[in-house]
C-alpha cells in the first residue's frame, strides 16, 4: 500500500510541478513560439541547402564528365573549397561568424540563422545528391549521349529523374539532422525551441519539466519524420517494378 | 564512309588499341569478333567517341571527328548505338524512350516522333508495348526497343556492341532477326558479336581482333574456311 501511495504522490507532484512551471503565466506559449522559429529555420535552411546542394553536385559530376572545360574546373575547385570549409568547421562557429562578422549590420537574427544553416546544409546535401547521381547506372549516360543528347540534356531528362529516388530518403534524413542542429540558434539570441525551454528553466528554477518537454517535442517530430520516410521508401521501391 | 587512321587507346598502362587502320564503306556490314579483352568494344565505342582516342584520327565522310573541339553530339546523332545491356530509360515508357532524343533535339515534333515510333514498333511487332515500362519487358523485347530507339534518330550507321550477349538463349533469335532485316535494308553497320553463325550470314566482312590489333580480315566465307593467322585458327577452333 505504501509503495502505491508513493507512486501516486509522485505523479500528483509531477502534475502540480508541470502546472506551476508550464501553465502559470502561459509559459507554454513560449515553447510554441520557439517551436515556430525552429521550424521556420529548419524549413528555409533546407530550401537553401537543396538549391546550393543541387548546383554543387551537378558541377562536381559534370566536371568529372568533361575534364577539359576550364569553367567547370574552376567551379569544381570553388565547390571543393566550400565543402571542405563547411564540413571542416563546427556549425556553431559558422553561425557565430555569420552573426558577428559577416552580417554584423543585419539585425534580423532569424534571417542570419536561415542563411547559416542553409549554407551548412548545402555542403551535406551536395554530397547526398552527388552520391544519388553517381548511383545511376553509367549505361544510362552512355545511352543518352549516344543518341546525340548533350551532357546537360542527358543529366536533366535521364539521370536526375532517376537519381531523385536515391536522393529523397537521404534528404529527409538531412532535414531531421537540420531540425536538431537548429537547437544552437540560441547562441545568436534567437528564441528557438531549446532556448525557450531554457528560459523557462531559469525563470522557474525547475530544470526538469521544461527540458524534458523540449526533448519530447524534438523526439515526436523526429519519429514522425522517420515514419514518413519509411512510407516514402516503400512507395519508391514499389515504383521500381512497375 | 568511316576511315580510321593509326588509332591508339590507352587506359593508363593498358594499351587497348594499337595502331588500328580501317576503312568502312557505306552499306558494309562489318562484324568484329575476337577473344574478350581484345579491344573490340573499345574500338566500336571510339567510333562514336564514347571513348576518346589517345592518338590517331577517325574520319566520318570528309570530317575529322577526332580533331580538338569537334562536337561529338553531331556525330552521335548520325550513328545509332545498341548496347549489351540495352540501357533503356527505366523511368520512361517505351514511347517516351523512343521519342525523347528526336524531340529534345528538335529534329521532330512530338507528333512526328510518335508517328515514326509507332511505325518502327510495328516493324519489330511491339506496338502493343508502346505504353509499357521497360521493366515489364523481356530481354529480347528490351533489345528490340533499344534498336528502335536508335533508329528513331534516322542514323546512317548502326553500331552494335554485343547485342545478344546478355540475352537468354531463346531470345537471341528475335533480336538477330531485327538486325538481319536492318542489314537487308542496306544499313551500314558495325557489329561486335560472339554469334559466329550470324557473323557469317549477315556480315559482308569479318575482322578478328586480338590484343588491340586487327589481325585478320576477310569475306565471311573465306574467313571461316581459309583462316591464315595461327591466332585466328586457334580462336576459330575454340568457338566453332
Amino acid at each position: 500500500m505504501f509503495i502505491l501511495e508513493a507512486i501516486r504522490d509522485f505523479f500528483v507532484g509531477l502534475g502540480s510541478q508541470f502546472y506551476q512551471t508550464m501553465i502559470v503565466d502561459d509559459r507554454w506559449k513560449m515553447l510554441i513560439s520557439g517551436l515556430q522559429n525552429t521550424l521556420i529555420i529548419a524549413f528555409f535552411a533546407l530550401l537553401i541547402g537543396v538549391a546550393i546542394g543541387t548546383f554543387v553536385a551537378i558541377v562536381k559530376v559534370m566536371a568529372v564528365m568533361n575534364s577539359k572545360s576550364k569553367l567547370l574546373r574552376l567551379l569544381n575547385w570553388l565547390c571543393n573549397i566550400y565543402i571542405n570549409i563547411i564540413r571542416g568547421t563546427p556549425v556553431v562557429v559558422q553561425l557565430l561568424i555569420m552573426y558577428f562578422v559577416v552580417f554584423v549590420s543585419v539585425t534580423n537574427a532569424l534571417f542570419i540563422a536561415i542563411v547559416s544553416f542553409g549554407l551548412n546544409s548545402g555542403a551535406y546535401v551536395a554530397e547526398i545528391m552527388r552520391a544519388g547521381i553517381l548511383a545511376v547506372d553509367k549505361g544510362q549516360t552512355e545511352a543518352g549521349r549516344s543518341l546525340g543528347l548533350s551532357g546537360s540534356q542527358t543529366m536533366k531528362a535521364i539521370i536526375l529523374p532517376q537519381a531523385i529516388k536515391n536522393i529523397l530518403p537521404a534528404l529527409c534524413n538531412e532535414f531531421i539532422t537540420l531540425l536538431k542542429e537548429t537547437s544552437i540558434a540560441g547562441y545568436v539570441a534567437i528564441q528557438d525551441l531549446t532556448k525557450a525551454g531554457d528560459r523557462i528553466r531559469f525563470t522557474t528554477y525547475d530544470p526538469f519539466t521544461p527540458l524534458i518537454v523540449v526533448a519530447l517535442i524534438y523526439l515526436v517530430m523526429v519519429l514522425g519524420l522517420t515514419w514518413i520516410i519509411g512510407k516514402f521508401e516503400r512507395r519508391l521501391a514499389k515504383s521500381d517494378n512497375r | 564512309m568511316i576511315t580510321v587512321k593509326k588509332l591508339n587507346k590507352k587506359f593508363g598502362d593498358n594499351h587497348v588499341l594499337r595502331d588500328i587502320d580501317e576503312f568502312i564503306e557505306k552499306g558494309e556490314k562489318v562484324v568484329i569478333i575476337g577473344p574478350s579483352g581484345s579491344g573490340k568494344s573499345t574500338f566500336l565505342r571510339s567510333i562514336n567517341l564514347l571513348e576518346t582516342p589517345t592518338s590517331g584520327e577517325i574520319w566520318y565522310e570528309d570530317e575529322c571527328i577526332t580533331k580538338p573541339g569537334y562536337d561529338a553530339d553531331r556525330i552521335r546523332r548520325r550513328m545509332g548505338m545498341v548496347f549489351q545491356h540495352f540501357n533503356l530509360f527505366p523511368h520512361l515508357n517505351i514511347m517516351k524512350n523512343i521519342t525523347l532524343a528526336p524531340v529534345m533535339l528538335k529534329i521532330m515534333t512530338q507528333d512526328e516522333a510518335d508517328e515514326r515510333a509507332l511505325r518502327l514498333l510495328r516493324r519489330v511487332s511491339l506496338q502493343e508495348k508502346a505504353d509499357a515500362y521497360p521493366s515489364s519487358l523481356s530481354g529480347g523485347q528490351k533489345q528490340r526497343i533499344a534498336i528502335v530507339r536508335s533508329l528513331a534518330m534516322n542514323p546512317q550507321v548502326m553500331l552494335f556492341d554485343e547485342p545478344t550477349s546478355a540475352l537468354d538463349p531463346e531470345m537471341v533469335g528475335e533480336v538477330l532477326d531485327v538486325i538481319r532485316e536492318l542489314a537487308e535494308d542496306g544499313m551500314t553497320m558495325i557489329v561486335v558479336t560472339h554469334e559466329m553463325g550470324f557473323a557469317r550470314e549477315v556480315g559482308t566482312r569479318i575482322l578478328l581482333m586480338d590484343e588491340g590489333r586487327i589481325i585478320e580480315q576477310n569475306s565471311p566465307d573465306r574467313f571461316f574456311t581459309e583462316p591464315k593467322h595461327p591466332r585466328v585458327i586457334e580462336f576459330l577452333s575454340k568457338v566453332l
